[in-house]
């Protein structure tokens, strides 16, 4: 498996499986974890370097505040970490965690304010990336070297992502990927091969085009958020790139970067102009959420879709797994970065600078990726860990085999996660919404976001610079 | 005339003093406000300054930079801020289109209409809904293909399907009647309240003039609550330019491409999702001139009128 760096599908939900059988796997699981405490807990005492009784002692007494997020990206996660608190209070009685779920609307600017009084969450939950490296150019993030045993960490997949300066700032906890899935009885009713899925975009576009002539929505897509449209720029604005430095750099602005790049998002946003006037897109995607737009696949009112490794394994329930074709987004792109693929771990978990027993909170992270608790985390939510250590033998459903051998085949990279928030949400964002609401050109859109550039270097000059650094070091 | 005021003239009238036309005022009184002064003081007082001294910061907080008026300028740059403020603007003409139903509602309840207390509380209802399931309710009215579409569907009348929240020719006219929808609850009981204290016998005498129901209503009923009428105006066209973004933030989050943002969406966003607290301080800083400006043409219109009426 080799990654380079991933990112983050973020904001995403789908329904949550409440199979019986993972409740009681669950419990089994519980069971297990708490009978190999034994072996656990010296591991973990040992990550934190302490040479010295006292030092051990003070990893295991105290109280943790957790600022998470995860569940409208993995429903059932929240649960699982409720779960696995119960278990490590159980285990170390002088050890307390204060669990906080955040929402989609809360997790960047709570965690802004936190960090302006320096009190809150000891450990918190961020989009991965720079949604997390932004806090740790300021300061606020503690790196995890020296307070986890690099032999840990190094079972952790797409730690790269979130290093800063040598440094690994945050642990991610899952994976997701973004496949296209089609939906086999609509694509036979249209005269198509139910079994092969569009590779390239001509393919596509004529697959497209034949289920539009049978009355079937093609695509089904939801962009009142704006997320579809970030989901555009991430997986075929990368398409065209041969390296990611020509994202950081055109956002840097060095050298004539910034006008490739910007010839690059003309391309982009003239082949998605193309989709909505062809009418290859649900008329209203521009009023329907993400979410929203996502139902009209299990709801069998659109044919295929760009969706989450969890929501194709709770669709298959919807439409029958034997209905269901997944494959990797069809290649447009013609940049070197064309054949990767886009699986992330999403969102991460990292010690805040101001947290007053570091030490606890990483041996708390640490435990949470033990094989057993990485094991559970798969069976509450079906999400596969970001964990090596997890056995792909224990993933026994076909389509979620065909998925987890998807996202650990290759390279991959989510381009989204390396625009600055602020680029993402006022640049990015608008931009997609623009062309997909069919209210502006693609020169209008690109225009914007270089209104948008030159905006956030001037409003946030500090972090620009540290942007720089980060882009010129990575 | 206050019990202080006419203590303070007895006692200069009691007094000789060399110069009688300077009463001295007492100053005890400054002590009964002075807890209150002291808390605007801080919670307003204290705010405003720092806003105004941020807004010539650019940064997050811990890392400030100053760059004196150069947020005013980025801001004025910057298209989400323009079209913000337009859209502010444009919803002002929610205000008469409120004040207008909520005032025919109000004097028709007020005719004695049979169960009016009943009809004034359903029309009441909306206004206290919470903001989320409102806008929970309307994203499936109004999102393309929803609810109002299949119902303009079925009714034969196609060409007036619209994606009423995904366009960007129709958002904001989907969010301004949300507003009215909303607001028209306060203003009916606001008038109906009003309407309810006009004397009896002013009606009785109209009546005896010859004055008809119409003729009761528009030369009676509403010159009586005119200045009612003034109060809510100002307060709802306040509300326009300053109170606007729950409507916006749950219906559409300002998009399509910013086609629905306001003011006090672009602050937000500046302010605590991008941690650009300058940015955010500088719209503060435009928006409370711009209020407060309509606040003063107001308050000098209304005191031109007094003047002229004496």
């Amino acid at each position: 498996m080799q990654y380079e760096a991933r990112s983050a599908p973020r904001r995403t939900a789908r329904s949550r499986r409440h199979s019986l059988r993972g409740r009681v796997a669950t419990g089994l699981l519980a069971g297990a974890l708490v009978a190999g405490t034994a072996s656990i807990t010296p591991f973990v005492a040992g990550a934190a370097g302490a040479s010295t009784t006292a030092r051990a002692a003070a990893g295991y007494s105290g109280k943790i505040t957790y600022w998470f997020w995860g569940e409208s990206d993995i429903p059932g996660i929240t649960k699982w970490m409720q779960q696995r608190i119960a278990i490590y209070e159980k285990l170390h009685p002088k050890v307390s965690v204060d669990l906080v779920p955040q929402s989609n609307t809360t997790i960047i600017s709570s965690f802004k304010l936190a960090a302006q009084s320096k009190t809150g969450p000891t450990i918190d939950t961020q989009w991965a990336t720079l949604d997390t490296l932004v806090p740790a150019f300021s300061g606020d993030v503690a790196p995890l070297n020296g307070l986890v045993p690099k032999s840990e960490m190094s079972h952790w997949i797409n730690t790269n992502e979130n290093t800063y300066k040598g440094q690994v700032m945050a642990m991610p906890l899952y994976l997701i990927g973004v496949p296209l899935v089609w939906n086999k009885a609509l694509f036979k009713k249209a005269g198509l091969n139910p079994n092969k899925g569009p590779a390239t975009w001509s393919q596509f576009l004529s697959d497209a085009k034949a289920l539009k002539a049978h009355g079937i929505t093609p695509l089904g897509m939801g962009n009142q958020d704006g997320y579809f449209g970030a989901w555009m720029f991430a997986i075929y604005m990368k398409q065209e790139l041969n390296s990611l430095s020509q994202v950081t750099k055109g956002i840097a602005n060095q050298g004539n970067a910034q006008s490739i790049f910007e010839s690059k998002l003309k391309s982009l946003y003239t082949m998605m102009q193309a989709l909505v006037k062809d009418g290859y897109v649900n008329s209203n995607v521009s009023s329907l959420s993400l979410n929203q737009g996502w139902q009209l696949f299990p709801e069998k009112k659109a044919a295929m879709s760009f969706t989450t490794d969890g929501n194709v394994l709770s669709w298959a329930k919807a439409v029958g797994e034997a209905n269901i074709g997944v494959g990797r987004p069809p290649i447009w792109g013609t940049g070197s970065l064309a054949s990767t693929y886009d699986v992330t771990q999403s969102s991460d978990e990292f010690i805040t600078s101001w947290a007053p027993n570091k030490q606890l909170d990483a041996n708390f992270l640490a435990w949470l990726h033990t094989p057993s608790n990485m094991a559970a985390l798969n069976k509450e939510t079906d999400a596969f860990p970001a964990d090596n250590r997890f056995p792909v033998s224990s993933i026994t459903d076909p389509l979620a085999r065909q998925l987890y051998k998807l996202d650990t085949t290759g390279k991959s990279i989510w381009l989204e996660n390396y625009l600055p928030p602020q680029v993402d949400s006022d640049a990015d964002i608008p931009a997609g919404q623009m062309i997909l609401s069919n209210s502006g050109s693609p020169a209008k859109a690109v225009a914007l976001w270089t209104t948008q550039l030159n905006l956030w270097r001037t409003e946030q000059p500090t972090q620009f610079q540290q942007f720089k650094t980060w882009a010129a070091s990575s | 005339m206050s019990v202080g005021t006419t203590m303070a003239h007895v006692h200069a009238e009691s007094i000789p003093t060399p110069r009688p036309a300077r009463r001295r005022r007492a100053r005890w009184p400054v002590a009964y406000v002075a807890p209150a002064v002291i808390a605007l003081g801080v919670t307003f007082g204290y705010s405003f300054v720092e806003v105004v001294r941020y807004s010539f910061y650019a940064g997050s907080l811990g890392a400030l930079t100053y760059v004196g008026g150069a947020n005013y300028t980025a801001i004025f740059q910057d298209p989400q801020f323009t079209h913000s403020l337009l859209d502010n603007l444009k919803l002002l003409i929610t205000v008469p289109v409120i004040t207008l139903l909520a005032l025919g509602v109000a004097l028709v309840i007020n005719t004695g209409l049979r169960g009016w207390r009943a009809y004034r509380a359903i029309i009441f209802l909306p206004y206290i809904l919470p903001a989320t399931a409102m806008g929970l309710a309307f994203s499936y009215l109004l999102q393309g293909g929803g609810v109002l579409d299949s119902l303009l569907r079925d009714a034969g009348m196609s060409f007036l399907i619209h994606d009423w929240l995904g366009s960007p020719s129709w958002v904001l006219f989907s969010i301004g009647g949300v507003i009215v929808w909303q607001q028209l609850g306060f203003g009916v009981v606001v008038f109906s309240a009003a309407l309810l204290n006009v004397p009896a016998e002013i009606i009785e005498a109209a009546r005896l003039d010859g004055a008809g129901w119409w003729r009761i209503q528009v030369s009676v009923m509403v010159p009586y609550i005119k200045r009612i009428i003034e109060f809510f105006v100002i307060l709802e066209a306040i509300a326009a330019l300053s109170s606007v973004f729950t409507y916006v933030y749950v219906l559409t989050g300002a998009g399509p491409a910013y086609s629905s943002s306001v003011m006090e969406f672009y602050i937000y966003q500046n302010g605590f999702e991008n941690g650009a607290i300058g940015v955010a301080s500088a719209a503060a800083v435009v928006l409370l001139a711009i209020a407060s400006a309509l606040i003063a043409i107001f308050l000098w219109v209304r005191t031109r009128a007094s003047k002229d009426r004496a």
